[in-house]
């Protein structure tokens, strides 16, 4: 109210400043004009006075002309001996007198008012008015007249009566041109805008005293029409002034005639069509009756004083403009200053709070309560919230996007409730909208009155910090919880799990004690008490496994691999599997996945097994599992992206055990699974190895439609060789495929486009008869024939012995097939078939496949079984401090005609060692955790022991440490191979059998040498 | 009068044919031979005098009508090929130059009948270097600033002697309320004409020199003057406050209903298409044409067709007795007779004249200028002039561009006709 009042009081005084000197100008202007109206008509006045003198000094000086003349006619008469000489002289004079005074003509006059000139021209003037007084009264006259279409005035005097050129006159006269006469009276005033004229008392114009006046015949009638003219004047008016002129003119006449002096008229009239005031002025010029009248426009008049009037005014405002000026900058000045000094406050307040709730994450809004409208906002909405600032500026619902429950924006009536100085608060979550971080907020709504105007100060306080840190405890208690509930539940799983095979085992171990003498029996409670063996084997592993994953000790083992390879043993693997439950199992390809692939071959081994596993597993019988292979064409180019999809038709799971999956012991629970036994442990350990291997696991899965894995997978790829080169070394330039699914007819002329083999296709045995029949009539056999074994109509093997009857049996033959082929082995040898290629189709496969066919080899044989009796007579040293263990090895070993020497350490197997002779011991068999020395040391030391045998004799580690790690340790150490405990028989068989073959060999090649 | 032309041009195409047939017919090779427009031919006066004259010597006339427009073309062509007539009409203008006249055209000064041509029509006569090319006989009107003489008696005004008058009483006028000059500005352009021809008439040379490009319109400074007043006098409102939409349709009506006081055109106008209003022909009288390129102001004398003798003609002879004939006043008399046209010679009695003109003979005898602007400036095109003088009133040009853009336009024309010097 202060700082209004403030302002006010200097603007009133400017306001009555201004007032006083507008009343001061007005006030000056009106007496300056009336003073120079006054000037105005009196200069007027005194201006035509002078044209008045001037025209009565011209006539006067043109009698006194004419007087000479008449005198020098009488003397040129009198002194010329002859007229001729006396006309002539008379011209020369009048010729002098032309020259001098500008008259335009000079005319010897007879009383019918010829004339002729001193140049002998001849005619006649009108002068009408006047004549009579020429010639009856003897006295002069001036008239208008026209003559050769000119406007004339001419001064006429008596004359003697003579002749010139033989023309007798009683007068003389002369002549102006009215141009002349103007710029003889200079009456040219006011820029040529006035109009002057000597008329008689009826008005008609005698002479003009302006050039270009020659128009006006009668100046009072052109008057009266110009008053006409005068639109908008009321026709009174009209004919009051031209009374008031016409009743001066008779005024001023009477004056005359009573010899009194007539006084000058003056009066204002409108004239004309654009209406503009003029000032007429009529005075008598003192000849005759003639009258001097001038019509001037106003603006012409008063120019002098609209002028001054104009520069004073200019100059005043100019003084009062700068006063004005003056004291607005004054005002301004301090009113300026007072803002600034109050803006300067609030900015450094406003700038306090800006960086304030910039640093704080609290945001602050002022709202107006009838507008809604948003008067402040703190600028650290988009930081905390993502969204902008004007755009809550703009509109306040903006903030309704970030809220994740329920709007911020108030109702207004919900507002209207909150009494003023009273508040309303609320606690909502908020969600950043560019990152999508969430936060807390206390809401607090204060009704404030602030300068009269009601306003809602609306408080957001950070909450977040305690909401996260309540919901961490709560997280923290919900995983407590939820770890306890895990861990109990895997206690009781594992108690569950382990117990089950225990109990078969210690049940069906009792069982076997009291039947020993029952061989069936023994029989049967070994089998069963085998199998829960190595379910309970299983088991342990994968909890081994997994906690080795968890714990993160696991690394990756990368390294060359062929995937064909992997494919084809996973298939060895699975098929049997699949086999048994009646179901098809099929591996695909799509596109052309690289078969040489660096990486760790057991990890992606153990991920497809699962994977494939759970399919036959979770698949009912007679089920159908697809796997795929095909590479995505986004990796980069030293990298091969491969997805490896498992699609089972399979029992699917429900949506919440999809997100379950993947952790540890989960296992759905339905009645189905419950009935499949599983460690739950499966899924995660492939999350896990997936995740470690950088790749990504997908799950599409429906109850009862089947599940859909989809793995992803990037693989470094070797340099490449030329596979071109090879084919071509083999001269194999055209095969022809026939499959019944064109698809992979198309797979496999794409995966060989690198070969430069060219590959014709079919999808029918009998087409591919014939084109073979064809080709062969055209000498272009195809260089080898690769066909599907299960083809309708004509399958495979029919096929390949029409070909074999039909074209020879030179070309090679080969079956392509997704099953176990040795049950038609021999009837496809038979009918002429080469060779057997699995599905799905590699060409490094192909290639090696048919090389040896070429290349006129014989096709490697299947490998053979272990050999039988291979451990006959064998003698083993067998580390192992676990004497169960050490036992049961040996008893083992001993059913297949081995010996086996017991070491209870590994210093003690060390020392057992060096003691015997090169050649005692074919084989160590090494467990690895052992006291005083375990495995690996007890290695290194034989390796290192100057024993004969110490480097060759193979040492086999022996050990429930399964992982690659524990294997590459192994080797590490000095040893050859790696038998995973409990001990598999066959595996053992095999193990051994492989390793003594190769030692013997090894032994024969030293003798030889 | 332009439904009246069409008229005159069906008229003259069928009379062309007719003249031509009979021609084709009747050619006497001692018959003289008279080469002329077919409209041209078949005017009145001209037919009473060749059927005067071959009643009265028994003589016989070949008459070779070419259709008006091809006449030019024709004409010339029958010249190459030797084909001169005895007789040969044409207007003395610039594309008379075409006919090569120095070595065709028989120079007549020496004629008896000289003396009784008016000067007017004398003087439209002559070449470039003073010599009598042909017999004007033909009818002739004069162009001028027709006023309104009752209206001005009423306003107690007066005609104008000089261009300070004349714009004193447009001033004038113009107060009163009146349009001081009726000025067609949609659709015609003779005006132009009326005030250049006392710029070119009255300096020959200066004519010639713009014939051969030696000088231009910018280069006269009587152009830009002209063009100047006529921009002035549209801002002051003297033409009317729509000059730009009257049309030749409307100047009657400005002038009988005495809106308008003046226009620029010429007296046969009031007997062909002026029609009497308030105002009848009575009413108006003849002043000359102001347009601030002659102080005393100007008339544009008739274009008058003449009759030209060739000079190698074996009946030149008999072609000069033929114009001695047609130039005997009881001959002319007899052939203008109740013809509306003022006079081309002195004894001229049973043509009818208009009072106007008569009223005005002194002033005519002293301000008549020959039509020389639409005549004999080679590339001259009024219309062009219209065009441009009405984007002047319409402020898209200065007067500088304008009298550039005249240039233009007329060198345009002259180098389209191949004249030299362009």
């Amino acid at each position: 109210m202060k700082n209004k009042i403030k302002i006010l009081i200097p603007c009133l005084a400017i306001l009555f400043a201004v007032a006083m000197g507008i009343s001061i100008i007005v006030g000056y202007f009106n007496f300056i004009a009336e003073k120079m109206e006054s000037d105005s008509r009196s200069h007027l006045i005194e201006v035509y006075e002078q044209v008045d003198h001037s025209f009565l000094s011209f006539i006067d000086m043109n009698w006194g002309l004419l007087d000479s003349c008449n005198d020098y006619l009488d003397l040129a008469v009198r002194n010329e001996d002859s007229a001729a000489d006396a006309e002539q002289d008379i011209s020369a004079f009048v010729a002098r007198k032309k020259a001098f005074w500008g008259f335009s003509g000079f005319y010897f006059l007879d009383e019918e008012r010829n004339f002729v000139t001193p140049e002998g021209e001849r005619g006649q003037l009108n002068l009408s008015s006047g004549w009579d007084d020429v010639i009856a009264r003897r006295e002069p006259i001036m008239a208008g007249d026209q003559l050769a279409g000119q406007n004339i005035t001419v001064f006429a005097v008596p004359a003697e009566h003579g002749t010139f050129r033989g023309f007798p006159y009683s007068a003389i006269a002369i002549s102006y041109t009215n141009s002349d006469i103007a710029t003889a009276l200079n009456a040219n005033a006011f820029a040529g805008s006035a109009k002057c004229f000597i008329l008689n008392r009826k008005g008609e114009v005698l002479l003009s005293t302006q050039v270009g006046e020659g128009a006006y015949v009668n100046f009072l009638t052109y008057l009266k029409n110009s008053l006409l003219q005068s639109a908008g004047v009321r026709e009174e008016e009209r004919e009051r002034i031209y009374n008031e002129i016409l009743a001066n003119f008779s005024a001023m006449l009477d004056d005359l005639e009573k010899g009194r002096t007539p006084q000058t008229g003056y009066l204002q009239a409108p004239l004309g069509v654009d209406k503009q005031k003029h000032c007429i002025i009529y005075m008598p010029v003192g000849y005759e009756d003639y009258f001097l009248l001038s019509s001037v426009p106003q603006s012409a008049v008063s120019e002098g004083f609209l002028s001054a009037q104009r520069a004073t005014l200019r100059v005043m405002l100019i003084i009062f403009a700068l006063v004005a000026v003056a004291a607005i900058a004054c005002l301004v000045f301090w009113i300026v200053r007072q803002l600034h000094k109050n803006k300067t406050e609030l900015k450094y307040r406003e700038l306090m709070f800006d960086v304030l709730s910039g640093t704080v994450d609290d945001i602050f809004i002022m709202i107006d309560e009838n507008t809604q409208k948003v008067d402040y906002l703190s600028p650290n909405v988009e930081r905390l919230l993502g969204i902008k600032n004007e755009e809550v500026q703009n509109d306040l619902r903006a903030m309704a996007k970030c809220a994740v429950e329920y709007d911020i924006v108030v109702p207004k009536e919900e507002l209207e409730e909150i009494p003023l100085g009273g508040n309303k608060h609320w606690e909502c979550e908020y969600m950043h909208q560019a990152t999508g971080e969430r936060r807390w907020y206390r809401v607090t709504i204060y009704h404030m009155n602030i300068r009269d105007l009601q306003k809602y100060i609306i408080v957001m306080s950070d909450r977040t910090v305690e909401q996260q840190m309540n919901q961490k405890l709560q997280e923290a208690l919900d995983a407590a919880k939820s770890a306890n509930e895990a861990k109990s539940n895997f206690l009781s799983n594992m108690s569950h799990d382990i117990r089950t095979p225990m109990n078969a085992i210690v049940g069906f171990s009792v069982l076997l004690e009291r039947s020993a003498d029952d061989p069936e029996k023994v029989r049967e409670y070994t089998h069963k008490i085998m199998a829960s063996s190595h379910h309970l084997l299983s088991l342990i592993n994968d909890v081994l496994d997994m906690s080795k994953i968890e714990s993160g000790k696991t690394s990756l083992n990368v390294s060359l691999f062929d995937l064909p390879d992997l494919l084809e043993e996973l298939s060895i693997i699975l098929m049997p599997q699949a086999k048994a439950k009646e179901q098809e199992f099929t591996i695909h390809t799509q596109g052309t996945p690289p078969e040489s692939l660096m990486g760790d071959r057991l990890r992606l081994n153990q991920i497809l097994l699962n994977l494939l596993s759970n399919a036959i597993k979770y698949t009912p019988v007679g089920g159908k599992i697809e796997f795929t292979v095909c590479e995505l064409q986004d990796s980069a180019p030293q990298f091969a992206k491969l997805r490896f999809i498992v699609k089972d038709n399979g029992i699917g799971m429900s949506e919440e055990f999809q997100q379950e999956i993947f952790k540890p012991f989960s296992r759905e629970k339905n009645s189905v699974i419950n009935s499949i036994q599983g460690t739950g442990l499966g899924m995660a350990i492939t999350k896990n190895l997936v995740d470690l291997m950088g790749g990504i696991i997908t799950l599409v899965s429906a109850p009862g439609k089947g599940s859909t894995f989809t793995v992803e997978l990037s693989f470094a790829l070797p340099e490449e060789n030329s596979r071109q080169e090879e084919w071509y070394r083999q001269k194999i330039a055209r095969m022809l495929v026939a499959d019944d699914e064109e698809e992979i007819c198309l797979n496999i002329r794409e995966m060989m486009r690198d070969t430069g083999v060219d590959v014709s296709y079919t999808t029918s045995g009998a087409t591919a008869l014939d084109l073979a029949i064809r080709a062969h009539k055209h000498n272009s056999d195809f260089d080898v024939i690769l066909l599907d074994w299960k083809m309708p109509g004509m399958d495979g093997v029919q096929t390949a012995r029409l070909i074999r009857e039909k074209v020879g049996a030179h070309i090679p033959i080969l079956v392509l097939t997704s099953y176990d082929w040795s049950e038609i082995e021999d009837e496809a040898r038979a009918a002429g078939i080469n060779a057997f290629m699995p599905k799905p189709f590699f060409a490094t496969t192909f290639f090696q496949t048919i090389k040896p066919l070429f290349s006129g080899a014989e096709k490697p044989e299947a490998p053979a079984p272990a050999e039988e009796g291979v451990l006959n007579g064998r003698r083993f040293l067998v580390a192992e401090d676990n004497e169960l263990n050490a036992e049961i090895l040996t008893e083992m070993l001993d059913i297949e005609g081995a010996r086996c020497e017991v070491a209870v350490n590994g210093k003690i197997a060390l020392e057992m060692f060096e003691k015997s002779e090169p050649g005692y011991y074919d084989l160590i068999l090494m467990d690895v955790q052992m006291p005083v020395m375990n495995g690996y040391e007890a290695t290194k030391a034989i390796r290192n022991s100057s024993h004969p045998s110490a480097k060759s004799i193979p040492i086999i580690a022996m050990t429930a440490n399964t992982f690659a790690e524990d294997v590459k340790s192994a080797f590490d150490a000095g040893m050859d191979g790696h038998l995973a405990k409990p001990i598999n028989m066959d595996a053992v068989r095999s193990t051994l059998a492989r390793f003594l073959k190769k030692n013997a060999q090894d032994f024969e090649e030293d003798d030889r040498k | 009068m332009k439904k009246g032309n069409l008229v005159i041009v069906a008229t003259a195409l069928f009379l062309n044919a007719a003249l031509c047939a009979c021609g084709g017919k009747a050619i006497d090779p001692n018959a003289l031979t008279i080469m002329g427009k077919a409209s041209d031919l078949q005017k009145t006066y001209m037919t009473r005098i060749f059927d005067l004259y071959r009643e009265t010597t028994g003589e016989k006339l070949n008459i070779i009508a070419i259709e008006d427009s091809a006449y030019e073309t024709t004409a010339l062509e029958k010249f190459s090929k030797g084909e001169y007539p005895d007789i040969f009409l044409h207007f003395n203008n610039a594309d008379l130059q075409r006919f090569d006249v120095a070595a065709n055209c028989y120079y007549l000064d020496g004629e008896t009948w000289v003396d009784d041509l008016t000067d007017g029509a004398y003087q439209y006569c002559l070449d470039a270097e003073g010599r009598l090319l042909g017999l004007p006989f033909w009818e002739s009107s004069v162009s001028g600033c027709y006023y309104n003489k009752t209206l001005l008696d009423e306003m107690s005004l007066r005609a104008s002697t000089t261009q300070e008058d004349f714009d004193g009483l447009c001033a004038a006028l113009k107060e009163v309320g009146k349009n001081a000059i009726c000025w067609p500005g949609n659709g015609c352009s003779w005006m132009y004409q009326f005030g250049l021809d006392p710029v070119f008439a009255d300096d020959p040379d200066l004519l010639e020199k713009l014939n051969s490009n030696q000088t231009t319109y910018a280069q006269i400074p009587a152009v830009k003057d002209m063009m100047q007043w006529i921009y002035d006098a549209e801002n002051k409102g003297w033409f009317g406050n729509n000059s730009l939409e009257v049309g030749w349709d409307q100047i009657g009506e400005q002038l009988s209903s005495g809106r308008s006081v003046m226009t620029f055109i010429w007296d046969t106008w009031f007997y062909t298409d002026f029609k009497p209003g308030k105002y009848t022909v009575d009413d108006f009288a003849l002043m000359p044409v102001f347009l601030n390129t002659a102080p005393e102001g100007t008339y544009e004398g008739g274009n008058l067709n003449m009759m030209m003798v060739y000079k190698n003609s074996e009946k030149r002879q008999k072609a000069l007795d033929f114009l001695a004939f047609c130039a005997e006043p009881e001959n002319y008399n007899v052939a203008f007779d109740g013809i509306s046209t003022v006079n081309c010679f002195k004894g001229q009695t049973t043509n009818i004249q208009s009072k106007m003109v008569t009223d005005a003979r002194d002033s005519i005898d002293r301000h008549e200028r020959v039509s020389t602007a639409a005549t004999k400036i080679i590339g001259y095109s009024a219309d062009d002039i219209a065009l441009l003088v009405n984007d002047l009133f319409r402020e898209k040009l200065t007067i500088a561009e304008l009298v550039t853009r005249m240039d233009e336009d007329r060198k345009r024309i002259a180098k389209g006709e191949g004249v030299a010097g362009f």
